[in-house]
């Protein structure tokens, strides 16, 4: 019986920078605009930060403000819904992603047209997760404990709820009281799509029928310096140009922050109440390079990631790629010659969401899994903005005896990558993400026809 | 200090707290329960002794605060014997 449950994406919702909904954020995208701004927190602090541009999202332009203590220094003790979407009991455990989550599954719920008793059964499970783990809520609390050696108690009691690793699946559970399965996934920058990926499983294999799943990044400086200590992000572009996937003048990712969350809901369930499907998931696969590298892609592990979700037969290939394409030197040709690989060089479109918003980390997987769905809907292709030059040599490990791959150089696919938005017959997208620690993930998902 | 004093003081802090609903400090007396009364979740608790502490200038022994009751009497009666102490 499991074997033949499919799984249909029936809500969406999420936190998109200088955006104001997923409508503004549709209409953004497909008009070939960037969400990338310069980043005041970044440019303050001089020269001790090398890179300057992120797609941000302010407490405020969520419509949220934040009071900090009276007895604990620089200490958001919480933060106010002042469109008062959300109770101030769910508001007093949640830190800023959480509140993203909660606010991206009201909206996602309510696009599904769930009812109350649909979603607050034992068949609606909540899987959302996040990539990072530091935010000022812990950071203020800690050098009040450890610097100004103050109590423990000072800086109150929603600390661990607030910082703990599953704390947007959490705090989405309590919100909408749901009773099946409460868990979060962690893949890194492959978290958003890990998530929805387990999602898609628990639906396919029978354990729930309507999960809310998705990946969140709340706006977090102390995440943006890890990054850049690493010297890994984008430096020396204008804001709109620094997120270039592809383009031989890429050097480094641009570090953003989002949400997106998505409803799913058993394929056959869905139809028989009437609900807009979206899209349906064909398959989800992941698996590990297993070359024992933390950082490097590997070709061979992303070759074994198509192999696992087109199948032999080859009855999934795509007419999009929705590629992870950070806008890093060593990611984008790995990838990029992966794919052709698989699929050759015609036939498909490949898209590079990143380089319209920069990379949302452990969002990254679900937001740009949300765009997916938004070229099916609108039956248009989202571009790669800033490949304007593709590299005309071949780069330095194609040289290698021991590479597998194309020896051509990036720009023999020049045709593959659209600058601008284009309209298409779009039947089916491929979904890839990648994370540190060699994580691969990749989803398939059709229209509803 | 009186014991109104303190609860003034009390409702001062109160107003800070987000999850109770401040319709219901008008009529705040010493009877008054934090949890039943006011419906303070049990975490805030912690929240709004540690803000008594900087209000009234005191600092509460950790056994006190492990046995504090939910009441306003409780906490006033804790303030002015910490108060007391010096």
């Amino acid at each position: 019986m499991s074997a033949e449950r499919r799984v249909a994406v029936v809500g969406m919702g999420g936190a998109f920078p200088t955006c104001t909904d997923l409508n503004d954020f549709s209409n953004k995208l497909f008009s070939n605009q960037s969400l990338i701004r310069e980043w005041d927190q970044a440019v303050k602090y001089g020269k001790n930060v090398r890179s300057k541009v992120s797609g941000f999202i302010t407490v405020e332009e969520m419509g949220l403000e934040t009071i900090y203590s009276t007895i604990l220094e620089d200490y958001p003790e919480i933060y106010i819904d002042k469109l008062n979407r959300i109770p101030a009991g769910n508001l007093s455990t949640a830190d800023i992603g959480s509140i993203w989550a909660m606010l991206g599954s009201l909206d996602a719920i309510k696009m599904a047209g769930w009812s109350d008793a649909e979603t607050q059964s034992e068949g609606t499970g909540v899987v959302v997760g996040s990539g990072g783990g530091g935010h000022e809520i812990l950071r203020s609390a800690w050098y009040n404990f450890f610097q100004l050696g103050k109590k423990t108690r000072i800086s109150g009691s929603h600390n661990v709820d607030r910082a703990m690793v599953y704390r947007d699946a959490a705090n989405v559970s309590c919100l909408i009281k749901n009773r099946g399965v409460c868990e979060s996934i962690g893949s890194a920058c492959a978290t958003g799509l890990g998530n929805i990926g387990y999602a898609y499983r628990l639906i396919k294999f029978g354990i729930q029928d309507r999960v809310i799943a998705g990946g969140v990044e709340g706006t977090s400086f102390e995440t943006f310096i890890g990054f850049d200590s690493m010297q890994v992000l984008s430096k020396g572009f204008d804001p709109a140009q620094s997120s270039r996937p592809f383009d031989a003048g890429r050097n480094g990712f641009v570090c953003s922050f989002g949400a997106g969350i998505v409803a799913l809901e058993e394929y056959e369930m869905a139809k028989a109440r009437g609900a807009n499907i979206i899209g349906v998931i064909d398959n989800y696969f992941n698996n590990s390079d297993g070359d024992g590298d933390m950082f490097a892609p590997s070709f061979s592990g992303q070759q074994r990631l198509w192999k696992g979700l087109i199948g032999t037969n080859g009855a999934l290939i795509p007419d999009v790629v929705k590629v992870h394409g950070t806008s890093t030197p060593a990611g984008d040709a790995i990838e990029l010659l992966s794919v052709v690989d698989i699929l050759g060089d015609k036939n498909y479109h490949i898209s590079a969401p990143k380089s319209q918003f920069g990379h949302m980390l452990g969002a990254a997987g679900s937001v740009e899994f949300i765009t997916a769905l938004l070229m099916i809907q609108n039956q248009k292709v989202l571009p790669c903005l800033n490949s304007e030059n593709l590299n005309t040599e071949p780069e330095s490990f194609q040289l290698s005896e021991s590479w597998a791959g194309s020896k051509n150089a990036l720009n023999a696919y020049r045709d593959l990558l659209p600058q601008e938005t284009f309209e298409k017959e779009i039947n089916r997208i491929t979904c890839l993400n990648y994370g540190f620690g060699g994580t691969n993930s990749a989803v398939s998902i059709s229209r509803d026809i | 200090m009186t014991r109104q004093e303190v609860i003034d003081g009390l409702v001062e802090i109160l107003k800070t707290v987000r999850t109770i609903d401040h319709a219901k400090l008008e009529g705040i007396n010493e009877n008054t329960d934090f949890i039943t009364d006011l419906g303070t979740p049990s975490t805030e608790l912690i929240n709004i002794a540690a803000k008594a502490e900087q209000k009234f200038g005191v600092e509460f022994e950790d056994e006190d605060i492990d046995d504090l009751g939910s009441k306003v009497e409780n906490i006033v009666d804790l303030i002015l014997k910490t108060q007391a102490k010096g």
